[in-house]
């Protein structure tokens, strides 16, 4: 009895797997050529409707459609993709069969994999495209990423305005990482340069979460943050908007992260920083489309911030103070304008009533929360490598308030 | 409750099972397609192109094989290992610890074998791995034989206690922790040499790796192990009744211990060719075979044979449910996961159905 059940079940496969093959020989490259497809590999599902993800799936299929595409039939995704060399290597194969021209990949630890496929002789063709990462080839293989610590500077004097008016120095944030990742440190000391700059005095309370996305602990963190801390404003860089709910319960401020969280905060929620993927989803497939083979020297290694809109600020809600906006929009142009910034011996610092908000630049040393300096008084701004990689100390001003382990 | 209860059908007929089996795939299809079409997505088309698992129309389909063969080996292994215990009435559940152990100890001979013969370098591996996982199923059988603890959550929890350490070292930065990428700022398992990379038969493209050979080699060689040998004999009537097989002069103790040493070290060797033919060690390495792996034991009536087709069934499945959610916007890989379980599931109670029927009491009692 149990020969027969297998006798039919290897008919069945055999079946199958003819039909595979014949289907493949018969079929391939015949309608590949056609058209530009785009591949993408998520960490998570493409049917997320807020967070990293969701950022980076709305950011190309915007793109797509920018650049005369249609996301419903040119986009393939694997989505739901472990750090795991193995299985996004399988992505990789998965996409490369099914034709695409250029592939994606958004998540840090898909590195090693797309490494390895950049190299391979038959995926020449093939442009490979990975976000946060450090690695890249002349040929085909960039990496992307941005300035958002630009955009949390300028988040930070909305927060210093709340907390001048407030007349409360203390500020919280939420980080799921504290110091081990240059990503969240970079982020936490240009949000305090950024309300130092208009509160002399604001000190921020950073309470660190060891994982990028846990809405409990998110909850749990803003909360210990407001009734033990007293903080007055809220920043979070994690995924979800609890700490942002959480403000608005207990009525301080706050600001979110990815995207606007007023709807989830709207008595409470000042500005958040955001990425606006679209711009260099954008400028990657139109280089693609137009000839893979000068990718590299067209786009190369792309770093851009508030200059390229590729990061920025989420619209100014009501709660924020009178002269936020003025305020943002003057860091905003010198930024723009390359002259200065945000880690640099150069410090900014804002006064004036709405409608005669004025910015000042003074020279001053670039302190970390130990006393050393880091930049000399007048100073050029940081490496990018360190802000990227390699930066590990808070500035002046931050305190960890959870042990760093 | 009362008036009816579960009997065993008395005439198991193979007609009757393919027939349950067939309308439980049609309904669990059938489901599928009412929620594919409530997402505008042409079932059949869908359909096709999960069981053609999208190599039609596909560039570089040889390469997609590859990958196909890659879930298969281990499950393969896992289940045929899974399968042995589970004929001796011990209950393993612990097979995605014991891959996760052994993946880790193969790790660390191919991290730390720069510059060694590649057959050498692979066949250490899979050693370490045997061993490293046989003796976390000894210790398991062990406690089970001297205290009689429950070998189900033992293994259980084992689980979890590997998953952490595998999790631990995959996140700390370290100077010992050579397990990392070391130009890395962040944290991120590194590549193993090119000598712990598993090799294979080159034909025009494809190429055959010699891990499918083994699963296949070490298929036939435990069929025959369970069929022809005294100790796969032994195993069975261990299964049955451990008091008939003590009282038949069998050592049950020393059975336990050495079928659950092999059980899992055979789990081990799974992990060694895997993280040999990935390259490389993360904590997904398992792929879930620990548990997919029970499934597949359980539905193949642990008959080696059948281990070896299931195997391959649900491996098509689980790729080709992939492979078609690449290609639908609306579809993601959570969705695939549903289908791929609602298929399992019906198969599963058709199982049920097919091998069980409901009876009234009164035919029972008043007979």
């Amino acid at each position: 009895m149990r020969k027969l059940i297998s006798i039919v079940l290897t008919a069945v496969m055999a079946v199958a797997s003819v039909l595979a093959f014949t289907g493949c020989s018969g079929n391939a490259g015949g309608e590949a050529a056609s058209s530009f497809k785009v591949g993408a590999i998520y960490i998570n599902s493409k049917n997320d409707t807020a967070g990293y993800t969701y950022a980076h799936h709305k950011g190309i299929t915007e793109a797509m459609k920018q650049c005369g595409l249609d996301p419903e039939k040119d986009l393939y995704i694997v989505d739901n993709v472990p750090e795991d060399d193995e299985k996004v290597s399988q992505a990789i194969d998965q996409l490369a069969g099914d034709g695409c021209n250029i592939i994606f990949g958004i998540s840090f630890g898909y590195l090693n994999a797309f490494d390895e496929a950049a190299k391979k002789p038959e995926y020449a063709d093939i442009v490979f495209s990975h976000a946060t990462g450090y690695l890249s080839n002349d040929s085909n293989f960039n990496n992307y990423f941005g300035r958002i610590y630009q955009a949390r500077y300028l988040a930070g004097i909305a927060a210093g305005y709340k907390s001048l008016a407030l007349g409360n120095n203390e500020i919280g944030y939420v980080s799921a990482w504290g110091t081990e990742y240059a990503e969240t440190c970079s982020g936490i000391n240009a949000f305090a340069l950024g309300a130092q700059s208009v509160n002399p005095d604001a000190h921020v309370n950073v309470y660190e979460i060891y994982t990028w996305g846990d809405q409990e602990k998110e909850r749990q963190a803003a909360e210990i943050l407001i009734d033990t801390y007293g903080c007055c404003v809220i920043a979070q860089h994690c995924d979800s908007a609890q700490p942002q709910i959480v403000a608005n319960e207990k009525g301080v401020f706050g600001c979110g992260y990815n995207s606007d969280m007023t709807k989830e905060a709207p008595e409470s929620h000042l500005c958040a920083p955001v990425w606006n993927w679209d711009v260099y989803y954008a400028t990657a497939i139109k280089a693609a489309m137009e000839d893979h083979t000068t990718f590299m020297t067209k786009v190369g290694n792309y770093y851009e911030g508030l200059n390229a809109g590729l990061v920025g600020v989420s619209e100014l809600s009501a709660n924020n103070e009178p002269e936020a906006q003025e305020a943002i929009d003057l860091a905003t142009d010198l930024m723009k304008s390359g002259n200065w910034d945000v880690f640099s011996g150069v410090k900014l610092s804002f006064s004036g009533e709405k409608g005669a908000v004025t910015m000042a630049q003074a020279d001053a040393d670039l302190v970390d929360n130990t006393g050393a300096v880091i930049v000399a008084a007048g100073g050029a701004s940081v490496d990018d490598g360190v802000i990227q990689g390699s930066m590990n100390y808070y500035v002046e001003g931050v305190t960890q308030v959870n042990s760093a382990e | 409750m009362g008036n009816f209860h579960l009997v065993r059908r008395a005439d198991y007929s193979i007609k009757r099972v393919i027939i349950y089996y067939l309308i439980g795939i049609l309904i669990s299809l059938s489901i599928g397609a009412i929620l594919l079409m409530s997402l505008n997505i042409n079932p059949i088309e869908y359909y096709s192109r999960m069981l053609s698992m999208g190599l039609i129309g596909n560039k570089f389909a040889y390469k997609n094989v590859e990958s196909l063969i890659k879930i298969f080996v281990p499950l393969l292994i896992t289940s045929l290992a899974l399968g042995l215990a589970f004929k001796m009435r011990f209950w393993n559940i612990g097979g995605e610890g014991e891959f996760l152990a052994g993946a880790i100890c193969a790790s660390v001979v191919a991290f730390n074998s720069k510059g060694m013969n590649p057959f050498l370098t692979v066949l250490l591996m899979c050693i370490a791995a045997m061993l490293s996982a046989g003796l976390i199923g000894l210790a398991v059988a062990a406690l089970k034989v001297k205290f009689n603890t429950n070998e189900t959550l033992m293994t259980l929890m084992l689980n979890y206690i590997m998953l952490y350490v595998i999790k631990y070292l995959g996140d700390t930065k370290a100077d010992w922790n050579f397990f990392l990428r070391e130009d890395s700022d962040r944290p991120i398992f590194g590549e193993f040499p090119e000598n712990a990379e598993m090799g294979g038969i080159t034909i025009g493209f494809f190429t055959l790796q010699y891990s499918l050979i083994v699963a296949v080699i070490l298929t036939v060689l435990i069929y025959f192990y369970i069929k022809k040998t005294k100790q796969g004999y032994e195993i069975s009537v261990v299964g049955d009744s451990a008091a008939t097989a003590k009282y038949a002069g069998m050592n049950v103790s020393w059975i336990v211990l050495r079928t659950m040493f092999i059980s899992a070290s055979l789990i081990g060797l799974a992990a060694g060719l895997a993280t040999s033919t990935a390259g490389t060690v993360s904590d997904s390495i398992t792929n879930n075979v620990g548990w997919t792996g029970i499934i597949v034991a359980w539905l193949s009536k642990l008959s080696i044979p059948a281990i070896f087709v299931t195997s391959i069934l649900i491996s098509v499945l689980q790729y080709g449910c992939r492979a078609a959610a690449t290609q639908y916007p609306a579809i993601d890989q959570n969705f695939a996961d549903i289908l791929q379980g609602i298929i399992l599931f019906s198969v599963l109670v058709t199982d049920f159905a097919a091998t069980f029927r409901i009876a009234k009491r009164e035919e029972a009692s008043n007979g």
